[in-house]
């Protein structure tokens, strides 16, 4: 018996990109807009009572800390309550979830959930890359967002037998899909030869193992189970949810195999909605780097341990896969805007449920999609949120 | 004579890298350039140099760091101009808080008034057990003759007041006040000699040669005598009858390594019993010692192996790690400055590599500062604990894309410690000598200069006769 208790009657983003004639404002706006008018019965913007807000990176548009407050101004709501979330990359899975309580809560029907990042008003020697220089003095220095990653590729290698094809055959999948979304960043087919031959960028991984530096938005519109055949017959619920911490600084990690944020918290969201990973028809799982996806799918119980580059290899994971996995393209071909990504992923998981994936439709025969993300300096806090379209 | 002073133990250190002076003299569209000098990498200092070789000299001394009453330290390049270059240098080695002692500076003569000094305190009896350090890191000027001829290396020895296989004998000293290789104020390079033979003639050779007479009444089995250019040691040495002094070959292996020359060009001889004389030379003045050796001293016969090696380093290299070559643009910061409190809280197990050791379940929290909690169990009971230097690599990376002011490639790796600690740290080098399974020491380095100061921490590598990795982890 799922949660249910929140439906999502509406969801859209905008096209990922380096969106250099873009504001942070306009973006939020544009998505707003795309998740208003995919209400099926219509929607007016002033029936969202509050908003959740997903923006990690502050920083890096020189807005630091006031993300939050400048959102329902941004989409001509200004007046409504309005929260920012900043979860490290579950910044907008995390968002998602606290909108999904504020409703069950009573307190609001009707939550506009929104994620929106601008990770190229810098550029990358500021942006991401200076984290190299960032937290602690000694401990952290040089660790860089592929070396939070990196790590636990050379040790899968290790143990496993994985190999860096089996790593590429991910970016392949990924970027495949993405070739078939309009809003990916990339749209582009690659090989396994391009992943390979790509330039190093933290050994044991490539450029193209690496997601891209991504501006974005995503908004999802969240109302009371009760109220959701009021905006449309097609109405996909919560079905659960699950958020975990783990220690947060890498040489704290007792395995460099697993991430144990990602499996207490699928752990949780199962429990909630009442499942079996075996009863999640697709995947939205958190691919900043092709290992990742690799980790992702042995934690969240959709491969043995130890299996899951062998499993994207014989294509298990593609779109007709036995489980389909990142049918958008995934943070590496659809771009990592990191607030906007949870949302945007939850999108997918949508428009999947409601079969409106077009090209990228994948079969649902269970009507549950899972949608994941991991991350802090040490994967150190994972959300998975799991959607439905079984009323109960 | 100084009585009752006594040689238990010495040590020696170089850097990394190898500069050969064909290279230097090639860049400046010169032929020819003869020999190698040593070389810092961006990671290395006279800090870090002298940290190594006082960590040799304890090491076979078999003495406990926490009874060495004071620190003696010479070079003419102090890390901090002005700051706490002698505290952070004890506290690295592992001396007590109460630990006394001096810095000296302000010429390559420091290195003998640093053993002098030490010396005397315990011939004074205010010391018992001495540490000396003597390290350079000589940035020379840029085109000069002395380019390829300015070294780095440190020495450390372990003065005792009875118990040593060596005593310190006689001492003489000239002070002859002449600018031969100095700085001034705000330069960074050391000027060359402003006239080869005005300095041979007047300075050098005469003085070098009445404190050599003085010393060699006695029957004199090796010396180490300074060689500024690669051609007046020779002289001097002839004019003492002798054929090539011991420190020939520190000199041929390392250049001239400053403050850290006289001693470093002796205590290999200190292998075997008889008189070794040494002779440091700087600032206007030139100082003369002899060691009688009963017998081997612990640590002399592996000297010559411990500063002998190195990797070949470009000349841009080279001038990148002297901050004489200097990217344009921003650079990225810490994102605390070194000044803050973070590097308060963090001294000690910074510089000391503290661990807190849960009193509970045993676990090893790093570091010990951000654990209030232990990350096995939860219990807030530890006692605190000097982490193991040794380990092997769980994982490890190789980051190849970084902003300035870093330089890639940098490798970091998770490491297993022998004491059961896991910690995550930069690896020395390029990576090419590590792979998962190998076993590592931790040596102190510098791991930013910031603000116009050094930030030191301890990075990993790879242990002496460690596998070496493939290219590719199991690719």
């Amino acid at each position: 018996m799922s949660w249910n208790r929140v439906a999502v009657v509406g969801a859209g983003l905008i096209k990922f990109g380096e969106l250099f004639e873009q504001s942070y404002e306009q973006m939020a706006s544009d998505a707003f807009s795309a998740a208003v008018d995919s209400v099926d019965a219509g929607f007016e913007p002033t029936q969202v009572e509050a908003a959740i807000v997903a923006t990690q990176r502050g920083t890096l548009w020189g807005q630091e800390g006031i993300g939050g407050n400048t959102i329902p101004s941004a989409i001509g709501l200004s007046g409504i309550p309005c929260t920012r979330v900043e979860n490290a990359c579950p910044s907008g899975s995390d968002a998602f979830r606290i909108g999904a309580m504020a409703v069950a809560s009573g307190v609001h029907d009707v939550v506009l959930v929104i994620g929106v990042e601008k990770m190229r008003d810098k550029s990358t020697e500021e942006g991401l890359l200076s984290r190299a220089a960032s937290g602690h003095p000694i401990f952290t220095r040089g660790e860089t967002a592929p070396v939070l990653f990196a790590p636990f590729a050379t040790r899968h290698m290790y143990e496993f037998g994985t190999t860096r094809e089996m790593l590429a055959s991910v970016a392949v999948k990924n970027h495949h899909n993405g070739a078939l979304c309009p809003y990916a960043h990339f749209q582009n087919e690659i090989t396994v030869e391009d992943v390979l031959a790509s330039a190093p960028v933290c050994h044991p991984l490539h450029l193209l193992d690496c997601c891209p530096q991504t501006d974005g938005a995503a908004a999802v519109l969240l109302v009371n189970a009760e109220r959701a055949e009021q905006f449309t017959d097609k109405p996909v619920y919560v079905a659960g949810f699950g958020v975990a911490t783990d220690h947060p600084y890498l040489h704290e990690k007792t395995s460099f195999t697993s991430l144990k944020a990602t499996q207490m918290a699928a752990e949780r969201a199962y429990a909630m909605a009442g499942i079996e990973p075996s009863q999640v028809d697709m995947a939205e799982v958190h691919d900043c780097f092709t290992i990742t996806e690799i980790l992702d799918i042995e934690d969240l119980g959709f491969v043995d341990k130890g299996k899951g580059g062998v499993a994207t290899l014989e294509g298990e994971t593609s779109l007709t896969g036995r489980i389909p996995i990142n049918t958008s393209g995934g943070l590496l071909a659809k771009g990592h805007p990191i607030g906007a990504t949870g949302v945007a992923q939850l999108t997918e998981c949508w428009w999947q449920l409601r079969g409106e994936a077009d090209a990228r439709q994948v079969e649902m025969r269970n009507g549950y999609a899972l949608q994941h993300n991991v991350g802090g300096r040490g994967s150190g806090v994972s959300v998975v949120n799991i959607l439905t379209n079984n009323k109960s | 004579m100084t009585p009752g002073v006594q040689l238990l133990a010495v040590g020696a250190a170089a850097p990394a890298w190898r500069l050969d002076a064909a290279e230097a003299a090639k860049a400046w569209g010169r032929k020819g350039g003869k020999g190698q000098s040593a070389v810092c990498a961006p990671d290395e200092d006279v800090l870090t140099l002298a940290a190594e070789a006082a960590n040799r000299a304890l090491a076979v001394s078999g003495l406990e760091t926490d009874i060495v009453d004071g620190l003696w330290w010479g070079t003419s390049r102090p890390p901090f101009a002005e700051g706490p270059s002698h505290a952070v240098l004890a506290r690295a080695i592992g001396l007590s808080h109460s630990s006394s002692g001096a810095l000296c500076s302000g010429s390559t003569h420091s290195g003998m008034e640093a053993l002098l000094g030490a010396a005397d305190a315990i011939g004074a009896g205010s010391a018992r057990v001495a540490l000396v350090v003597v390290s350079d890191n000589i940035v020379p000027g840029l085109g000069t003759p002395y380019e390829a001829r300015a070294g780095a290396g440190a020495a450390a020895v372990v003065l005792v007041s009875h118990g040593g296989d060596a005593s310190l004998g006689a001492r003489v000293t000239r002070t002859h006040p002449f600018l031969d290789r100095y700085r001034g104020d705000g330069e960074s390079g050391t000027r060359d000699l402003y006239d080869p033979r005005l300095f041979r003639e007047e300075v050098f050779v005469p003085t070098l040669r009445e404190l050599g007479e003085q010393l060699a009444a006695l029957d004199v089995r090796a010396w180490s005598l300074p060689d500024p250019d690669g051609r007046l040691g020779g002289i001097v040495a002839k004019q003492l009858g002798t054929s090539t002094p011991a420190s020939a070959a520190v000199y041929a292996e390392l250049g001239d390594t400053g403050a850290a020359a006289a001693l470093l060009g002796g205590i290999g001889a200190l292998d075997a019993a008889g008189l070794v004389a040494i002779i440091g030379w700087g600032g206007g003045r030139a100082t003369g010692l002899e060691i009688n050796a009963k017998g081997p001293v612990r640590g002399a016969a592996t000297v010559a192996h411990d500063i002998t090696g190195g990797r070949p380093a470009s000349y841009a290299d080279v001038l990148r790690a002297r901050n004489q070559l200097v990217a344009s643009g921003e650079t990225v910061q810490m994102a605390v400055p070194p000044e803050s409190a973070q590097f308060v809280r963090g001294a000690d197990e910074m510089l000391g590599l503290l661990g807190a050791r849960c009193v509970d379940c045993g676990t090893i929290n790093t570091p010990p500062s951000i654990h209030p909690h232990c990350t096995s169990c939860g219990s807030a009971k530890f006692v605190l604990t000097p982490l193991a230097r040794r380990g092997t690599v769980h994982t490890y990376v190789i980051n190849h894309t970084m902003p300035a002011p870093f330089v890639a490639p940098l490798p970091i790796a998770v490491i297993d410690l022998e004491d059961g600690a896991r910690v995550m740290l930069q690896v020395v080098g390029d990576g090419s000598d590590i792979t998962v399974g190998t076993e590592v020491e931790l040596v102190l380095r510098k791991y930013a200069h910031e603000r116009g100061v050094p930030v030191y921490g301890y990075k990993a590598r790879a242990a002496e006769g460690a596998a070496t990795a493939d290219a590719e982890v199991t690719a």
